[in-house]
């Protein structure tokens, strides 16, 4: 059993998570143009709200699942609302100050709210098994497969429906959708209710899959999401996944034989990388049209 | 009570010295640049490993020079400026806008996980300390901090001049051009990236010119003094008073820092919940940055857009007035969205 298998199994594990939370992060600027820096809070939200749910009213795994997405959709809601249409008409550089002002007042409202000290869910861990060559956790996998069946709705809604197909349209040209009859402020809404729902699901895993949480959890999850994002392709829901998968893997191994205090450094090298070399993400062809605008 | 309004006004008058650099790559360039606080910290650590001596065993930092302070800074700042060569080359090359800021906020949580993770270089997480009082020459405790808050009022004069004076200059103007319309600038024959570079290290360099500054205000420092996110009230401070106008940036950083960052020390925070009142304060910075951005995005002292750096009104009146003839014509544009129409 060699140490490379067991960090690409790691890897997948956190890429599992980071997916998701990157998938959001990218639906987002697709349907807006924004980059929501306020994307971090939105996760550690899902994941006070599901602590709250075990906690105070013993609930189980999948309630609490329920509760996370519940509470993700409506934060995601509540920015698009109360924040980003209200700055649609400005550069998007103001929008994305004012995110990180979003993002300011959400991170220390959840510190009045739980304070500073870290909390923890008291689902069990899980057993260790061994799948082939890699080493996971009954924790990990379950992780994984609902990583895997959340990234398979993204496709049916996105592909095999009505809001999907007028989701994409409004990511492609919002005024163009606008005169097509396409209602875009509604589906700029619901899209933000999904991604809220998908950012509060993947709180709760990374919560669960790091066993305490803090309100800035989130916050260091953000920097993670962006690269995937811009690593795989801004704006592109399957480019992101992509890119996920690879920074889950890079990150894992590199800091395997390096030491895990380091995976934000390597994060960074390789959006760096990405940006010099291919600023319009890995699974994206075509000249760089989203770099300058 | 005295020596704490010296305390916080020298404290404003450091960063007052980083919020003019910060504006310089903000304001001017028109570069949302995250990673300034990298810079800040990077001077205050330089300058305190090269005046306090050797590292004695469990701690441990590079250098441990012996320096007089004032050679010390200006060593930082040299530095300082070398390392943002770097991440400047790297993000200022072909990213713009939302991009420039991500490599800029991706630099910024790096280096600071490097430095907390990697001991030798400046003592990881416990960090570095020991500059006592570098400059009090036998001095009494309240007399030397009296002096010191001088001698830091004096350097911002100081920078305030030469800052005053290349925001009238030919340069200034033509890298506010290059963030206006930067095709039409290049089509003019002006090189855009060397105009957003230089701009970039000169507002680094004062970056670490308040790092040098602060390092003797506090004597020691450690990555919990530093988060990243504390940029946020120096960005606050520049969107008060005025992004691109120096004056504004000034009048900024006090409005905010002696305003609003103290006042707010005033909350009671009762002792079972510490974290209470800093919370708030973040909580306010955040619906400054957002209600200053929404509706007077130009802050308090409008930038100078006269065609020879000066300003056609007096920029006291512009306190008062909403007129067209002062306002960025870029805000014009923005508002002349065809969606707007189509949607309402």
């Amino acid at each position: 059993m060699s140490i490379l298998w067991i960090s690409v199994g790691m890897g997948l594990a956190v890429a599992a998570i980071l997916a998701l939370s990157a998938v959001a992060f990218t639906l987002e600027y697709a349907v807006s143009r924004v980059v929501n820096l306020a994307h971090g809070e939105v996760l550690t939200i899902g994941a006070y709200a599901a602590y709250v749910g075990e906690t105070n009213f013993h609930q189980n795994l999948y309630v609490c699942a329920v509760i996370a997405t519940f509470f993700g959709a409506l934060a995601g809601m509540a920015l698009n609302f109360g924040l980003i249409e209200r700055f649609r008409n400005q550069k998007p550089l103001s929008t994305l100050i004012a995110t990180l002002g979003a993002s300011l007042i959400l991170q220390n409202l959840l510190l009045i709210g739980f304070g500073g000290a870290s909390v923890s869910y008291e689902f069990a861990q899980g057993s260790l098994l061994h799948v082939g060559p890699f080493l996971w956790t009954t924790l990990t996998i379950r992780v994984m497969v609902s990583a895997v069946v959340v990234a398979g709705l993204i496709y049916v809604l996105l592909q095999r429906t009505r809001l999907g197909k007028a989701l994409r349209a409004v990511s492609q040209n919002r005024e163009l959708a606008q005169v097509s009859g396409i209602p875009a402020r509604g589906v700029v809404m619901q899209t933000w209710a999904v991604a809220g729902a998908i950012s509060g699901f993947a709180g709760f895993l990374y919560g669960e899959t790091i066993g305490t949480i803090t309100p800035s959890i989130g916050n260091g999850f953000l920097l993670l999401s962006i690269t995937a994002a811009v690593g795989g392709g801004l704006g592109r829901p399957y480019a992101t996944l992509g890119g996920a998968v690879v920074l889950g893997l890079i990150m894992s191994i590199a800091g395997t034989y390096t030491s895990s205090a380091y995976q934000l450094v390597i994060a960074f090298g390789f959006l760096v990388v990405m940006l010099l070399f291919k600023p319009n993400g890995l699974f994206v062809r075509g000249r760089a049209l989203t770099v300058r605008a | 009570m005295l020596e704490y309004w010296t305390a916080i006004l020298t404290e404003a008058t450091i960063f007052g010295v980083l919020a003019l650099g910060i504006d310089m790559i903000w304001g001017w360039a028109g570069d949302f640049d995250l990673s300034a606080y990298a810079y800040f910290a990077l001077g205050v650590y330089m300058t305190i490993v090269m005046t306090v001596g050797k590292a004695k065993a469990p701690v441990e930092y590079v250098l441990g020079w012996h320096l007089p302070y004032l050679l010390a800074v200006a060593i930082a700042v040299v530095v300082v400026v070398a390392f943002a060569s770097m991440i400047g080359a790297v993000a200022l090359r072909n990213l713009r806008d939302v991009y420039f800021s991500i490599t800029t906020l991706g630099a910024v949580w790096a280096v600071y996980y490097l430095v907390e993770n990697f001991t030798p270089l400046f003592n990881g997480y416990n960090g570095v300390f020991g500059l006592f009082d570098p400059m009090g020459g036998g001095l009494s405790y309240n007399a030397y901090h009296y002096y010191f808050f001088a001698f830091c009022l004096l350097v911002l004069f100081l920078v305030y001049l030469l800052v005053m004076r290349l925001s009238r200059s030919p340069f200034a103007r033509m890298v506010r051009a290059v963030r206006d319309d930067e095709r039409a600038a290049s089509v003019y024959g002006r090189n855009v990236f060397w105009a957003k570079y230089r701009t970039y290290l000169c507002g680094a360099g004062l970056a670490g010119l308040s790092g040098g500054l602060f390092a003797a205000y506090i004597g020691a420092f450690n990555p919990l003094d530093w988060k990243p996110t504390e940029i946020f009230v120096l960005y606050a401070a520049i969107l008060v008073g005025g992004r691109g106008n120096p004056r504004g940036v000034v009048l900024g950083s006090f409005i905010v820092y002696v305003g609003f960052v103290e006042m707010t020390r005033y909350i009671p925070s009762p002792a079972a919940r510490p974290e209470l009142g800093p919370a708030l304060r973040q909580i306010l910075i955040g619906l400054l940055i957002i209600l200053m951005l929404k509706f007077r995005p130009n802050g308090l002292l409008p930038e100078r857009l006269g065609t020879d750096g000066t300003n056609p009104r007096r920029s006291w009146r512009a306190l008062f007035s909403r007129s067209k003839f002062l306002r960025d014509p870029r805000e014009d544009d923005a508002v002349a969205d065809p969606a707007d129409a189509v949607e309402s």
